[in-house]
């Protein structure tokens, strides 16, 4: 094990275990660059200047924007040990909610923000729904939030009579549409989230809590953490995060829809476990999440840009969710059986 | 969501002249009698016909494809056809990109298309309503963009649109409907529509009453279901359930009416005729075979965005449609929503869809 | 029959993993008709020795013969193929099958491809029946039974395998008083039919009931093999083990002051068929021991108490304060600290560093508004490692790596950070060697000298009695007695226990 490469860790003393310990999260996260440099070099050595375009990564960015938000909801819930299955759902409905006539003409009439603000409100309700049947209904994370997938993609249809609703507040589209400093606004949010989610898990007692719970859920309520109150609160976080990728994508496509966001879910749940977080829970990274939505958003453009077959990216996806939940068990059951 | 309604009832008034324009997108020569773009495309192998300047091969055309996944017989063919299309062609470059039903995934594909510089996008969108946006962008970026069958919710967004007629299958479906029933004023006709929150599924029945209407006939029973076999198969069970004695039905989709066929076999009942619609390969040979209650079916193209291929080439090439005054490519085709019976099935059969 | 020839023989075996030695030279021989006791601290090797043997891993080096023929034992099945069965202490058996479903797990009794389940009952009910226990349904679920019920069907299984070797994990820890002597009664006749017996352990006063020879494990080696056990001084043994020898007894307690706060006091406390009226209280400085059998109700008084549970009845109050019921924030901040039965799956965040272990409790304490401190936190941690002599003392290192011992310190030392008044300790030397009780036991008494309320729960009754001033003997859920630890002994606890049942 000295072997092993420990990048810059911090100075500690007995730094032989500290290297034994630490590599855990900083390999891995290495090991997804270097996958994200790979990518780039075959996209590189297969579409040329194509790929290598400020407007296509420009492109690769924007399309990950929205399901990159999603998935920093999903990380907390993930680490916590759960799961979210209704962000697509919250999401499409955020999306319905905040353009309907009642919501723009309100917009219209106050300030173009009230449609963000009102998918925000939609995705955290929904995750109080969720949060709340899951801590003190006692439903399992899994089945809670299935029900709110059915639930929230019907409400969304009834709302919109199955109806696509287009944005007619120009103030709300030339905010998304403005590029700050070059980068789209799409993008800057995805990057302020991310930021701000690394902080919250990595810097905060909510993060600990957050692992704690994940990592030992009869432990963290023993050791006097309140399990439930912040199992609410996650779910809350993570369905804020689909209802502002909701208004995103009501921003990205002008056009409100109760199909917006259909099978996100699953994306989210690929990159976060992708990203190395434990599907079990007790450990977390929002750095990972943000490399596996890349990942998956560089290898789709790829493929676009190669012109390649209608299925082969949905095979070459699997194949590289396989590959990193075998990484991550080997992971997982050699820090068991260590001695 | 008024305007292109209006617009496409205003087109639908003079069909007869939209046919044509398709017939001669596909490079026909002006006295066959159909549209049958694909079929000719196949035999012909060069695009056209001799003596049709359009089909002489001209600068390469770049063009970019999208269309949603093909969850459905029909769709799977739209994008088939276009890709059988575009072979046909020496000086087409087809970008073919993954079917989905993700918005934000198609955008980030038309984003694709435009900053590589495509010379046209041919994009039947998810929701033309959500692509408005990125189709805007390309036109801008000088792109000719030609939409498909899902309308944009700006007319700016496309330089081309090519649609079906939804309300001009009703029509033809009444029409047929009366043609078979119409000295009988007493006759049962029931309908089995699609989803029916859809602007299409409305079009659809509008035109199948006001087709009836013209023999004084109307829809006694009514049910939708949604573009599935097995939703086809439960709301075809109901309908027979509920209506002991039915002489016709209207069946709005031929991939529902599998399942539709299945309910009708279960219940052993053969009192009535069937009219399908959009035209799937396996409903056209059971009207071939005339042993099923199908006598006939109406056809939505899936040969459209082959078309659209069609008019994006020419329209970069800046040729125009022979056999039209026009000088350049129209601004909206509008197709012909024709009847099939036994008797001109032959026809249109090549061009038919697997469901 | 102890000087039959050798049924197995392991020699010289060696077992590398990535970063440690797990097995350095394991010598073994096993005869048939014997038990044999291994011996050894934890992280000794038993657990990889077994593993070894069951066919889970594979030595690096060394030779395993049976009946004098090399063998190599490739893989769980090949184990069984060969004769060893293998009962580990989280027991493999599926609580949702029935009792014969379990025993003929993997080798289904079954005419023409559909499983015979007439001729299943029947062979389980033959097996249990041979060993004792007719009363255990073959058709009854596992789930239902008791973890004594449990090994019994795992024992079961080892038979209707035609195991000529039983391998059982420490099968005494999860089983109380009475169902240990049953369970040895059972290990007796198994062995009577020639079957051997390799009984691991650490409880040196089982090994003495019910052991032929003993092989002690030290560093992964075996530092002696095939030792007579009536011939083998304890002392010597704990030598062997540990390297040392241990003080093994209590020191005396100290009176408490009677003038001393009533920190905790408790009253009338109840929960609806588990307990009912149970009333004590604890001074500043003392220690009160809980006594009686595993399923008394002695565990769940200590979880009520702390909140973890709902009580249906009576009140808890710390320092004259009453707790709000089923909460355990309530009794965290009014300075009551638990230590739980289970340490790794409810007290420890066992992939995470120490420290955070250390302040899972109090982190927030630290925190500057929603902000982490962690240089305050590792500070504070590295002052409770070097208090409690907690090793290794790297504050970094993740908590699974640490020894039953350490790792009871950290929860230790986590609610000494706390500032805890109250302290309730379930069963605090569970899994812990021989060498590191003496030392959690003298922790404990400074805690208290300290002026910590110390409540106390331990199945193994000379610890409660000689941790504890004041003992209550449990029954049934009812306190049975209550006085002085040092005018009671270990019998007269059990026939208190006994007749609070007979009650």
């Amino acid at each position: 094990m000295s072997t092993t490469t420990a990048p810059a860790a911090p100075p500690e003393q007995a730094p032989a275990r500290r290297r034994f310990a630490l590599p855990g999260s900083l390999v891995r996260n290495l090991g997804l660059v270097i996958a994200l440099v790979a990518l780039c070099i075959v996209g590189y050595v297969t579409a040329g200047d194509r790929f290598l375009s400020t407007d296509n990564f420009v492109t690769i960015l924007r399309f990950a924007a929205v399901i990159g938000v999603v998935s920093i909801g999903m990380t907390f819930v993930i680490t916590a040990g759960g799961i979210d299955l209704s962000v697509g759902s919250v999401l499409g409905l955020a999306s319905i909610w905040a353009s309907t006539l009642a919501t723009q003409t309100m917009a219209g009439q106050v300030h173009w923000s009230i449609i963000v603000l009102t998918a925000c409100l939609v995705g955290a309700g929904c995750g109080l729904v969720n949060g709340v049947l899951i801590a003190y209904g006692k439903v399992v994370a899994f089945i809670a939030t299935l029900a709110m997938m059915v639930g929230a993609r019907g409400l969304a249809e009834m709302i919109s009579d199955k109806r696509t609703q287009i944005v007619t507040e120009n103030d709300f589209l030339d905010f998304f549409r403005g590029s700050p400093l070059g980068v789209p606004m799409l993008v800057w949010i995805f990057a302020l989230v991310a930021a701000l989610g690394w902080v919250l898990l990595n810097r905060t007692t909510f993060g600990r809590r957050t692992i704690a719970v994940g990592g030992n859920p009869e432990a963290a309520r023993l050791a006097g953490i309140r399990v439930r109150e912040h199992t609410v609160a996650l779910y809350v976080l993570c369905g804020l995060c689909a209802g502002l990728a909701g208004a995103m994508m009501l921003a990205r496509t002008t056009a409100g829809s109760s199909t917006h966001g259909t099978l996100y879910e699953l994306d989210a749940i690929a990159a976060v476990v992708v990203g190395g977080t434990l599907l079990m829970g007790g450990r977390g990274t929002i750095v990972g999440s943000v490399l596996g939505v890349l990942i998956f958003s560089a290898l789709s453009n790829i493929f676009t840009l190669n012109n390649l077959s209608i299925s082969a990216q949905s095979v070459t996806k699997g194949a590289i969710i396989v590959v990193a939940v075998l990484l991550q068990q080997r992971f997982a059951s050699r820090s068991l059986s260590s001695p | 969501m008024s305007a292109p309604l209006t617009l496409r009832r205003r087109l639908m008034l003079g069909a007869a002249g939209l046919t044509a324009v398709a017939t001669l997108t596909a490079g026909c020569t002006s006295n066959t009698p159909a549209p049958d773009p694909n079929q000719t495309t196949t035999a012909a192998g060069g695009g056209g016909s001799e003596g049709n300047p359009n089909s002489e091969p001209g600068d390469t055309v770049v063009i970019g494809f999208s269309a949603p996944a093909a969850d459905h017989g029909w769709m799977g063919a739209i994008t088939s056809a276009a890709e059988a299309r575009a072979a046909t062609y020496q000086d087409v470059d087809l970008r073919v990109v993954e079917g989905t039903n993700d918005v934000n995934l198609q955008i980030s594909q038309i984003e694709t298309f435009i900053n590589d510089g495509v010379d046209a996008i041919v994009l039947l969108p998810f929701d033309g309503a959500a692509l408005t946006q990125v189709a805007l962008r390309a036109m801008e970026a000088g792109i000719v963009v030609v939409n498909v069958d899902r309308e944009f919710s700006d007319p700016n967004a496309a330089r081309v649109t090519v649609l079906g007629d939804n309300y001009g299958m009703g029509v033809s479906a009444g029409r047929y409907i009366c043609g078979e029933l119409g000295d009988n004023p007493d006759a049962i006709v029931a309908e089995i529509a699609g989803i029916d929150s859809l602007p299409l599924t409305q079009d659809r029945s509008l035109g199948f009453n006001d087709g009836l209407a013209t023999c004084g006939l109307d829809v006694d029973n009514r049910v939708a279901a949604d573009f599935t076999i097995q939703g086809g198969e439960a709301a075809a069970a109901n309908l027979l359930q509920a209506a002991p004695q039915i002489d016709a039905i209207w069946n709005h989709d031929d991939d529902q009416g599998v399942g539709v066929l299945a309910a009708i076999e279960a219940a052993g009942r053969d009192e009535f005729f069937m009219v399908g619609g959009a035209g799937s390969v396996n409903v056209m040979e059971a009207i071939q075979a005339g042993d099923t209650v199908l006598q006939a079916t109406v056809i939505y193209p899936s040969t459209q965005a082959a078309d659209g291929i069609d008019l994006a080439r020419l329209a970069v090439q800046q040729r125009s449609l022979n056999d039209f005054a026009e000088v350049e490519v129209p601004r909206l085709v509008q197709l012909y929503a024709p009847v099939v019976t036994a008797d001109n099935v032959e026809q249109y059969l090549p061009t038919a869809f697997q469901s | 029959m102890v000087d039959a020839d050798p049924f197995l023989t392991m020699q010289g075996i060696v077992k590398h993993f990535p970063g440690a030695k797990a097995l350095d030279g394991v010598d073994l021989d096993v005869r048939p008709g014997e038990v044999h006791c291994v011996l050894g601290q934890n992280g000794a090797g038993k657990s990889t020795l077994i593993k070894v043997l069951a066919g889970a891993h594979q030595p690096d080096a060394g030779e395993i013969r049976i009946d004098g023929e090399p063998v190599t034992i490739s893989s769980p099945v090949a184990a069984l193929k060969l004769g060893i069965a293998t009962m580990y202490q989280e027991l493999d058996v599926v609580d949702g099958l029935s009792v014969a479903e379990n025993v003929y797990l993997g080798h289904e009794l079954s005419t023409g491809g559909l499983v015979n389940r007439r001729a299943m009952n029947s062979g389980a009910r033959a097996l249990l029946k041979q060993l004792g226990h007719p009363e255990i349904h073959a058709s009854e679920e596992v789930g239902r039974l008791s973890a004594a019920g449990k090994q019994i069907v795992s024992m079961a299984r080892a038979l209707s395998r035609k195991a000529r070797i039983i391998v059982m994990d420490e099968p005494s820890a999860v089983l109380d008083a009475e169902e240990v002597a049953n369970l040895f009664r059972v290990v007796k006749e198994v062995t009577a039919t020639g079957i051997a017996v390799i009984y691991i352990s650490h409880r040196l006063e089982e090994i003495r009931q019910i052991g032929d020879r003993i092989t002690v494990l030290k560093d992964g080696r075996s530092v002696a093999t095939g030792l007579e056990v009536s011939d083998t001084p304890t002392l010597q043994l704990i030598t062997l083990m540990t390297g040392r020898t241990v003080e093994y007894a209590f020191a005396a307690r100290p009176h408490v002051d009677p003038e001393a706060p009533e920190v905790l006091v408790v009253e009338d406390l109840g929960l609806e068929g588990v307990f009912s009226d149970v009333s004590l209280s604890v001074r500043a400085g003392e220690i009160v021991g809980l006594a009686g059998l595993v399923g008394s109700g002695r565990s769940e008084i200590l979880e009520t108490i702390y909140g973890a549970r709902r009580s249906s009845s009576g009140r808890v109050r710390v320092n004259g304060k009453r707790l709000a019921p089923g909460s355990v924030p309530a009794a965290v901040r009014a300075g009551v600290g638990l230590c739980p039965e289970e340490r790794k799956s409810q007290g420890l965040l066992l992939d995470e560093p120490i420290y955070r272990n250390i302040t899972l409790s109090t982190f927030a304490r630290f925190a500057r508004g929603s902000f982490l401190d962690e240089q305050s936190e590792r500070r504070a941690a590295k002052e409770q490692i070097a208090a409690l002599d907690l090793r290794p003392g790297d504050p970094n290192r993740d908590a699974r790596t640490l020894s039953g011992g350490n790792q009871q310190k950290i929860l230790l030392a986590r609610w000494l950070e706390h500032g805890c008044r109250v302290l309730v300790l379930d069963e605090p030397t569970r899994g812990v060697d021989v060498g590191a009780r003496a030392e959690i036991y003298a922790l404990i008494a400074r805690l208290a000298a300290a002026g910590t309320a110390i409540l106390v729960v331990s199945s193994e009754i000379p610890e409660v009695l000689g941790l504890s001033d004041t003992v209550l003997v449990i029954s049934e859920g009812r306190v049975v007695h209550r006085g002085p630890a040092r005018d009671i002994d270990e019998h007269r606890v059990l026939d208190l226990v006994m007749e609070g049942r007979a009650a």
